[in-house]
Formats: structure tokens, C-alpha cells, sequence
């Protein structure tokens, strides 16, 4: 479900760039909208600027060229308030979880709430009761509340990513970020969670991006794909049109079997 | 079948090493006065103190209860106290969370002067301070805590994964949010380790402290050494001995829980 306000895209890059330390451009001339509400995958070949690009959105990587948008506000251009601000409508998943493993799943969700409770509060632990049941509420949607007391470090794989996703969630985010979410993960479990990622993004209309190197996944889930080569876009349009000649001029050279994440739905 | 190409034999330089080794040895020992002859010759002197002190003097026991009270109160306070005032240190001189240059810079050097002074230093200042006793060495042990905790725990954190505070700050959390959860969960057993490693180092410092005057056992182990009372030096010894080796029994416990 679209967000009524069509007018304002959630993101908009104008003649984005990147430039590192030390004179790599991983971003270039990206010239971007993204509606609210909208499902989009990214794919490229590793080095093509995936990561950045996502990174950009919530300032982890700031841009070095051209301007973002994050509905019609103009990003901060330095650490501080306003940046966490904006980071807190954010929501970020990653392919290694970056769960607090020594914390319980709930302590981990109840991150997802940092900017919404004073500090005295949560390095305390003294969270309010209404903010524990936002991060149960939605550990609930990913369906391992059941876990919340449990330690981080005890669940498989794809539940941790589970909670990665709750942590996500409890932020209620305008938008999320998914780097990678089930390169770690197998088939089964992937498709899980990219199943858990559509859900969350029909169901709550929060505009979603994820990276994903699979070329099966991102068809099957995309309802946007952005390719990306050399830190240039070279592909924009629906997951169901996109051709393997297409997926050739993305990747620079005809995919192969590890293109393919294989198995079943 | 290829064989490797086997790398060169430094000779000359485990040869120099070794030289140097031998040398400053040499030169220490003339320094130092190392004198075999005249060592085999006065070790009765060394012999007659063993036989004096032998054996300990049991009955002088229930007296040393209260110093050794004392000696561990003394231990105890520094290392928590101390063990509390070092996480601040060693989070501002860690890098990848300390939050600017001058602050990691500033800090590092207060920790390593901190560190370069001695525990007795300490002990005698905070005595000019607050008048000899226990209380005295209760804050040079304080001081001392934190330069011992606070260099080691600013180097564990250095050594932390720090992809998981960047999935803090990205979920909005600001800076201490940031050490709270990204960085200091990673650490909290090696805290502890040293948390415990410090109070077995106060327990032996105390007896140290008390020897100028800061309480506990070391006043005691003072007074009878003037004294020529070896019988009961050699048991106040013998008391330390058994409390350090407890405590050490104790932590290692303690830590193999933790981990």
C-alpha cells in the first residue's frame, strides 16, 4: 500500500556521488526517486556500491556529491541531533544481524527504541513499560515473540534475523534498510525472510530497500530493481521484465550458477 | 615436484640479539655488584633469618585478625571504586569509540602518567592528604586500580567487532548509547577478569601501603620486622600467602563462569 503522499518520492538523489578516502568513486551521477511504500531491490556485483548506497540513506556514509532527500527534508551534513533523528525513522537490517549477543532478544528489539526514551533510561535498562510492548508487538510480527526472553546468542540463524528485523520494526521506520539480509542464511531460511520483508512492507506500507546478490530472489521480490555497475546505475525497472541479457550488462558477464540462490519458496 | 624455496637463516640478526642480550647482562651485573663469591660466603646471614623465622609464631594468630580485615576493606574499596572510575577512562582512550582525537590523546597520557606513578607515591600524597591510615591507602589503591583496569580495558576495547556500533548509531542511538550497547557488551568478561585481577594486585599492595603507615596488615608486619619478631613476620607472610592464593582460586571461579 502507497502512502498517500505521492508528490514527495521517501528518497531522492540528485547527481549523488561518492567519493572515498583516497580517490575511489563508489557512487556516481545517481539520479534517483523512490515513492513511498515502494519495494525496491538493488543488485550489482560486490564492489558495485550496493552497500554505500543504502549507507547513504541514513548518513552512515555521507554523501560527497550531489544532494539527498529523505521526504523533501534535505539530509543533515553532519553527525549530531538532527542526523539521529532522522536515522531513528530508519530502520536497518544486515547481513550479519548485529545483534547485542549477550543481551535477550527483547533488550536487543528495545534498541530499535534508543531515540524515542531518555538516556538515563535505556543504559539503565529502565525502559518504559509502553516501549516494551512496541518491541513485543514486534517481535510479534515476525513471529518469535516467544523468544523474548531467550539470549541472542542461542537462536539459529534466521531467527536472529528475525530479530534483526523486529529491532527494525520497533523503530516503527518510514523506511528500511536491508544490506544483504540473507546472504548468510539458506535457501529456506532466505526465502523466509525476504517473505517477512514483503509482508512488513504491504502490510505497514513502509518503503523498503534491499541489496541482494541473488538474481532469482531479486526477480522474485523485487517489485523495483536498480542495478548497479561501478558505482553507476544501469538498470531501472520492474523485477518481472528484467532479462538475463539485462542481469549480463549489470554484472559485466553472463550469470552463473552462484548468481542463484536455488531452492525452494 | 618443486621444492619450496627455503628462506634464508638470519644468523646475523638472532646472533646480534643474543650478543647485545649477553653484553647488557655483563654490564648490569657489574652495576648491580653480582658478587658469586661473596654471596657463597654470607649466606649464613640469609640461613639465620630462615631459622628465626621458623616456625611462625601461631599464637600471635587472633591478633592478625583485624588488620587482615583491615588489608582486604582497604583492597576492596580501591577495587570497586577504582574498578568504576576506570570504564570512563578506558572508553575516552579507546579508539574506536572514544569520541574525538584531543579527548583519546588527553586521556591516553593521563593514564599513562597515572600509570607510571607508584602505588606509594600515591599512598604518601593522599597520607599528606588525609592523615596515615587506612584511608589513605584506600585511595592510592583507588588511583592504582584505575591504571591498572583502565589501560587493559581500553585495549580490549580497541579489539572489539565494531560493525555493531554502527547498528546502534544507525538505530539511533547516540554516543552513549553507542558504548552502552555496541561496544562494552563485548567486553564486560574481560572487565571482570581484571576487575578481580586488581583486587588480588590491591591485597598485595595494601601490605605494601601499610608499611608507610596506611593500616592493615602491613603496619603490623612493620612493627614486628622492628621488632625482630621473625616468628611472626614469617606468619603474617604465611597469612598473605594463603589470602592471595584464596582470592586467585576464587576469581578463576568466577571467571570461568563468566565466559
Amino acid at each position: 500500500m502507497s502512502q498517500s503522499n505521492t508528490s514527495v518520492p521517501a528518497i531522492r538523489y540528485r547527481g549523488a556521488g561518492v567519493t572515498y578516502a583516497g580517490g575511489v568513486k563508489a557512487l556516481k551521477g545517481i539520479d534517483l526517486d523512490i515513492p513511498a511504500g515502494q519495494f525496491v531491490v538493488i543488485v550489482g556485483s560486490s564492489g558495485a556500491g550496493k552497500s554505500t548506497l543504502m549507507r547513504s540513506v541514513n548518513g552512515l556514509i555521507p554523501l560527497t556529491e550531489g544532494t539527498l532527500e529523505i521526504a523533501g527534508q534535505p539530509m543533515p551534513d553532519k553527525p549530531g541531533r538532527a542526523l539521529r533523528r532522522l536515522r531513528a525513522d530508519i530502520g536497518m537490517v544486515f547481513q550479519d544481524f548485529r545483534l547485542v549477543k549477550r543481551l535477550s532478544v527483547l533488550d536487543n528489539v528495545l534498541i530499535g527504541r534508543l531515540a524515542h526514551v531518555p538516556t538515563w533510561r535505556t543504559i539503565t535498562g529502565l525502559w518504559p513499560k509502553a516501549e516494551v510492548e512496541i518491541a513485543l508487538e514486534a517481535l510479534e510480527r515476525v513471529g518469535i515473540v516467544d523468544k523474548a526472553y531467550v539470549k541472542a546468542s542461542q537462536l539459529s540463524g534466521g531467527q536472529q534475523q528475525r530479530v534483526g528485523i523486529a529491532r527494525a520494526l520497533a523503530q516503527r521506520p518510514k523506511i528500511i534498510l536491508a544490506d544483504e539480509p540473507v546472504a548468510s542464511l539458506d535457501p529456506v531460511t532466505s526465502h523466509q525472510v525476504m517473505q517477512d520483508l514483503l509482508r512488513i512492507n504491504r502490510e505497514l506500507g513502509i518503503t523498503t530497500i534491499v541489496n541482494l546478490h541473488f538474481l532469482d530472489l531479486a526477480r522474485r521480490y523485487g517489485q523495483r530493481i536498480i542495478g548497479l555497475r561501478h558505482g553507476e546505475m544501469v538498470y531501472d525497472g520492474s523485477g518481472e521484465t528484467v532479462t538475463d541479457d539485462q542481469f549480463r550488462e549489470i554484472y559485466g558477464r553472463p550469470p552463473g550458477d552462484d548468481d542463484f540462490l536455488g531452492g525452494v519458496a | 615436484m618443486i621444492a619450496p624455496v627455503r628462506p634464508k637463516p638470519r644468523y646475523a640478526f638472532w646472533g646480534g640479539i643474543t650478543l647485545a642480550l649477553v653484553a647488557m647482562t655483563a654490564w648490569s651485573a657489574k652495576g648491580v655488584g653480582v658478587d658469586f663469591i661473596g654471596m657463597v660466603c654470607n649466606i649464613g646471614g640469609g640461613k639465620r633469618l630462615l631459622v628465626e623465622s621458623f616456625p611462625p609464631d601461631f599464637g600471635f594468630l587472633p591478633r592478625l585478625f583485624k588488620p587482615f580485615l583491615e588489608t582486604l576493606q582497604i583492597a576492596l574499596i580501591g577495587s570497586v571504586i577504582g574498578g568504576i572510575l576506570a570504564i570512563p577512562v578506558a572508553v575516552l582512550a579507546a579508539r574506536p569509540v572514544s569520541p574525538n582525537g584531543l579527548v583519546w590523546f588527553l586521556d591516553r597520557n593521563f593514564m599513562n602518567v597515572m600509570r607510571t606513578l607508584p602505588d606509594l607515591f600515591w599512598a604518601m600524597l593522599f597520607a599528606t592528604a588525609v592523615g596515615f591510615g587506612p584511608l589513605a591507602g584506600a585511595l592510592a589503591l583507588t588511583v592504582f586500580t584505575v591504571a591498572v583496569i583502565s589501560k587493559l580495558f581500553s585495549e580490549s576495547i580497541e579489539a572489539i567487532d565494531t560493525n555493531l556500533p554502527e547498528a546502534i548509531c544507525a538505530a539511533g542511538g547516540n554516543w552513549i548509547e553507542m558504548v552502552r550497547f555496541g561496544a562494552l557488551p563485548q567486553v564486560w568478561p574481560q572487565y571482570a577478569s581484571y576487575l578481580m585481577y586488581a583486587f588480588e594486585l590491591n591485597v598485595r599492595s595494601s601490605m605494601v601501603l601499610g608499611l608507610v603507615g596506611a593500616g592493615g596488615l602491613g603496619m603490623i608486619l612493620e612493627s614486628q620486622r622492628s621488632n625482630f619478631e621473625y616468628e611472626r613476620v614469617s606468619l603474617i607472610i604465611l597469612v598473605v600467602l594463603v589470602a592471595v592464593l584464596a582470592i586467585e582460586q576464587l576469581s578463576g571461579a568466577i571467571r570461568r563462569r563468566l565466559a
